[in-house]
């Protein structure tokens, strides 16, 4: 893995106006993407993983806003940008997007081939024939049988899976450097879930661009991630190599957020999950946002919030527990389980 | 990369604090979200909207008045024909102001009395057929939604209804039964139970599916909690939607079957019987106001209906609930 | 296509049938005086139930209704009563059909070109002035009644801009006000439900990702929400020819057009049993022919009906 940095987002805070009152959904996340990498944004629903990467291509709901931080792309400071005219250069064309459901992603009306065809003619200033004869190729390579005549077809005559990789068709058509996925699976059966990632997985290879998953499923994660970012409350908490956070998480969120992993339940017990609700984005939050549903926090964890200590050059995690200050605290014992077997299979 | 943390400030930190905190397991529920009731959360959107709360005043007011006018000191009967004492002649057209308010009509009568006295007499209209229609519209929905055999049969009846342009039902209807109060009434019924039913029909036969999908039951909150918790609030507020907008649409109704001769008799003073008389001379200018009065409350009264009626919607529907 | 329209077509029939014969047998309720005019109050007993049996409405109702329908099949309607005495109602109905059906089409065209401009108008500019207007303008035309908003479009029309109270075919000057009330509630309702669509579309997902393809704003409208948004409108053609056929039943009388609707007031007034009835069953085969013309244009837009709701009640 190579590591020139290709977005650098530092600080971000992002606020939405609702009924008059104010909210904060990121409160000062920061994060590096380097070239060609494969990163996952995990993280609660509602911890902020959407409206994180929305910015990214400028297209947050009306109401919302970014308040401060800087995303750094390509030389330019992205929350600079105010019109949709220097939008429009960036959107698709160097960022692109694919949102979680399919079924709905697509215009039901317009058929398919003409939606992807709207991308090349747009970026790549196609004339229309030209992007009919593309488009049947990009069909193509995302494994759609006969494109040809499925490119003439609607939406509805797609299965959900095809129709994902229709929509992937869209988004790497006029190559872009980075391709967000968010939660690009969610709402497809196991076996096209693995199928997805597999495409994108073998796309990011012959086109060369730099892939953000954003998902709740750490089998994802686990999957396709070369690293990952973990995301609570509008922060990312802790960031890492997809084997340093899952053999070594060192924030008690990560812990909790593996802890409620399938996988490493134990047969006969309960699935474990994380106790309370996240903390209501409207309120001002003091201190370590997690604390509130930490079982062991320090009492610190209520009056300062723990800057990002690092564990290793790529490891990095926001939580008191790495203050040489703090008491030892073991990690549960699911997470201690699986670094125990992951420890044997190493040696 | 990542910013290391401000070295003197950390060590400003006092060591104390690194001690485990008392763990409060409901902590981490409180710093959620607040605990949520449809209802409040309806009304206080409801009345949030400042428009809402000027609307509801003036309606209140409006109604309040209405209803109590007959009894205040120095108000006439609207039926009384005024004779001047000193020529014995009728007082004809007398415009605003003076003796007579809102001026008298063209037999005579006191205008301002008789606005009052026909605004009572729409919404009496209006209430019940707004009352009617949701009996009967829930009684049928509710039939047609559980009763698997009637389904059809229904159905069938729905869309002949539903088919037959409205205005043209009624007129047939109001034609068919002698004009009266209660003709008015059933005619207008028998036109507008059908929305309502269909509605409640439709929420049945969702809630009745999910009682023979075994797969939701198993996986799903209890029916009966849902029907609590979801149907009947939203039945409820529809309901309530409905009655609400059914009264502008009663008076209009009245109006016109007043223009064509099928409404109350004359003898009644009703908003439609005072428009229809306005209408008659509204070509002349100074006899205008005969037609103006009665329409401006006419007016105030179905807006604020209808623009409650769509705001109370609005803040029921749990979609608008933050 | 043809198959769906065909399907749809003798659904339409089936419902014309049962709609007709309904509406023919709630005719049997109408008041008997209605089929003697003048004379009921000078016969006896005896010369009224000679009437009814001479004009067979003593049968049992099923030869009734037959002879109804072949007479229908012949394209008789029967004879009016007290209207026109004897003359045959198609005689009476011919001449009048081009101005109802002059005026319904003008109102359902311009209520359509504007109401749906308006609304998409609306969308694009949500919560700004020309939203709050549109919306102004649509609260009021459905909260105050037609039948009071109309009289106030007739009096300062007339008094304002001198414009004629009342039609005449010969001077096109007295065109414009039936015209423009006709399609006045028709815009206001095009117009609330074309916004209220716009808006919808544009909350769904297909919009986000043709933003984030990088469309424009200006290119996802054109291109994806208003074409969208027309779809579901069509449903609305026939509830809009439903309410036509109201409000042309009131402004033709209005305005004294010697059209369908104003002859109904006409007759139910002088209570003429034979010709309200021929006037409610040919007011109530529009209502089905809209509903027919809006589900096939329903079709026509969006293919997927056609193929999923092949069976196509609403
Ligand atoms: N337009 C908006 N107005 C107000 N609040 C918003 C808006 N969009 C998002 N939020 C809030 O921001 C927070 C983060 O939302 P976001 O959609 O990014 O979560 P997420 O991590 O993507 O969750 P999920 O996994 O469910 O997609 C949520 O609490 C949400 O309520
Ligand atoms: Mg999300």
């Amino acid at each position: 893995m190579n590591s020139t940095t290709v977005l650098e987002v530092r600080d971000l805070v992002v606020k939405f106006r609702l009924r008059g009152r104010v909210l904060t959904a990121i409160r000062g996340a920061s994060l590096e993407l380097y070239e060609g990498e494969a990163l996952a944004i995990v993280g609660e629903s509602g911890s902020g993983k959407s409206v994180f990467t929305k910015t990214f291509i400028g297209m947050l709901d009306q109401n919302g806003w970014v308040d401060s931080g800087s995303i750094d792309f390509e030389g330019r400071d992205l929350t600079r940008q105010r019109t949709e005219g220097e939008w429009m250069g960036l959107r698709g064309r160097k960022i692109a997007m694919v949102f979680q459901d399919p079924m709905t992603s697509l215009n039901p009306l317009v058929p398919v081939g003409r939606q992807i065809g709207e991308v090349l003619t747009l970026h790549k200033g196609m004339t229309k024939d030209q992007a009919r004869s593309a488009v049947v190729e990009l069909l193509d390579r995302v494994g759609i049988p006969e494109p040809a005549s499925r490119s003439r077809q609607l939406p509805h005559e797609y299965s959900g899976g095809m129709r994902q990789r229709a929509v992937i068709a869209m988004a790497i058509a006029a190559g872009p450097r980075i391709l967000i996925c968010d939660e690009p699976t969610t709402a497809l059966d196991v076996t096209i879930q693995a199928q997805i990632l597999k495409l994108v997985k073998a796309l990011q290879k012959d086109f060369g661009f730099t892939t953000i998953y954003i998902t709740h499923d750490l089998g994802v994660v686990a999957n396709v991630a070369d690293r990952v970012a973990v995301m609570y409350a509008g922060k990312i908490v802790e960031t890492g190599t997809a084997e340093e956070i899952f053999y070594d998480a060192r924030h008690p969120y990560t812990w909790a957020l593996l802890s409620s992993l399938p996988q490493l339940g134990v047969k006969g017990q309960n699935l474990y999950s994380i106790a309370g609700t996240p903390p209501n984005l409207f309120n001002e939050i003091k201190g370590d946002a997690f604390a509130p549903r930490n079982p062991r926090a320090q009492k610190i964890d209520f009056e300062y919030e723990p800057p990002m200590f690092e564990v290793s050059p790529t490891h990095h995690a926001a939580t008191w527990l790495l203050d040489p200050r703090s008491p030892k605290v073991d990690p549960p014992p699911a997470i201690q389980a699986m670094r125990a077997r992951y420890q044997g299979r190493a040696s | 990369m990542m910013r290391a943390p401000d070295a003197e400030a950390m060590k400003a930190i006092d060591s104390r604090l690194f001690e485990f905190a008392d763990y409060d397991a409901s902590a981490g529920e409180r710093a959620g979200y607040s605990n949520y009731s449809y209802w409040r959360s309806t009304l206080g959107m409801f009345l949030a909207k400042r428009s809402s709360r000027l609307f509801l005043w003036m309606l209140g007011i409006l109604l309040l008045f209405t209803f109590v006018q007959p009894f205040l000191p120095g108000q006439r009967d609207p039926t009384t024909i005024f004779n001047d004492p000193a020529t014995g002649m009728q007082y004809r057209n007398v415009p605003p102001g003076g003796q007579f308010w809102l001026g008298t009509n063209s037999i005579g009568q006191d205008l301002w009395a008789r606005i009052w006295s026909g605004t009572r007499t729409s919404l009496l209209i209006g209430l019940s057929v707004g009352l009617a229609e949701m009996l009967i519209g829930i009684a049928f929905g509710a039939l047609w939604g559980y009763v698997r055999r009637l389904d059809r049969v229904m159905t069938e009846i729905y869309n002949v209804l539903d088919n037959i342009p409205t205005t043209v039902l009624l007129m047939l209807l109001a034609y068919i039964m002698k004009p009266s109060f209660q003709t008015m009434v059933i005619a207008m019924c028998s036109v507008g139970w059908l929305g309502l039913a269909r509605f409640v029909r439709n929420q049945i036969v969702i809630i009745r599916d999910r009682e023979y999908n075994l797969a939701s039951r198993c996986l799903g909150t209890p029916t009966r909690r849902i029907i609590a918790k979801n149907l009947l609030p939203y039945l409820v507020s529809v309901i309530m939607l409905q009655t609400a907008l059914s009264i502008p649409g009663t008076i209009g109704w009245e109006v016109f079957l007043t223009y064509i001769g099928l409404g109350l008799p004359v003898s009644i003073p009703s908003l439609g019987n005072l428009v229809n008389e306005g209408r008659m001379i509204m070509m002349s200018e100074e006899l205008r106001y005969q037609l103006i009065f009665p329409t401006v409350l006419l007016s105030i009264i179905t807006i604020s209906f209808y623009v409650l009626g769509n705001a109370f919607s609005d803040a029921s529907d749990p979609r608008n609930h933050t | 296509m043809l198959r769906y329209a065909f399907k749809r077509l003798s659904q339409s029939l089936v419902t014309l049938f049962i709609v007709v014969s309904f509406v023919f047998l709630l005719m049997r309720l109408l008041p008997i005086e209605g089929y003697f005019g003048d004379r009921f109050q000078k016969m006896s007993k005896e010369a009224i139930q000679a009437g009814l049996q001479k004009m067979g409405l003593l049968d049992p109702w099923y030869q009734q209704l037959g002879h109804f329908y072949s007479d229908l099949l012949r394209g008789d309607l029967g004879v009016s009563n007290i209207y026109r005495r004897d003359v045959p109602i198609t005689k009476i109905l011919a001449p009048r059909i081009p101005y109802s059906v002059g005026f319904g089409l003008v109102a359902v065209v311009v209520a359509m070109s504007v109401g749906l401009t308006m609304g998409v108008s609306m969308a694009k500019h949500k919560d700004r002035i020309q939203d709050r207007l549109g919306t102004f303008y649509i609260v009021f035309a459905h909260a105050v009644p037609l039948a009071v908003y109309l009289l106030f479009v007739q009096l300062y029309g007339t008094s304002l801009f001198k414009l004629p109270l009342l039609f005449d075919k010969y001077q096109p000057l007295s065109w414009i006000l039936p015209g423009i009330s006709m399609s006045l509630n028709g815009i206001a309702f095009y117009a609330m439900w074309m916004r209220r669509y716009m808006v919808d579309e544009l909350s769904k997902d297909y919009v986000k990702l043709a933003r984030a393809k990088g469309l424009s704003s200006g290119a996802i409208m054109v291109r994806h929400v208003m074409r969208n948004a027309y779809v579901p409108m069509a449903q609305y053609l026939p509830a809009a020819i439903l309410t036509t056929i109201g409000g042309s039943i009131y402004i033709e009388s209005l305005y004294s057009i010697p059209g369908m609707g104003g002859l109904l007031v006409d007759v139910i007034q002088r209570q003429d049993n034979t010709m309200v009835q021929a006037l409610v069953l040919i007011f109530s085969s529009i209502g089905i022919l809209g509903l027919f013309l809006g589900d096939l244009l329903m079709a026509f837009f969006d293919p997927r009906i056609r193929l999923v709701k092949g069976e196509g009640s609403r």
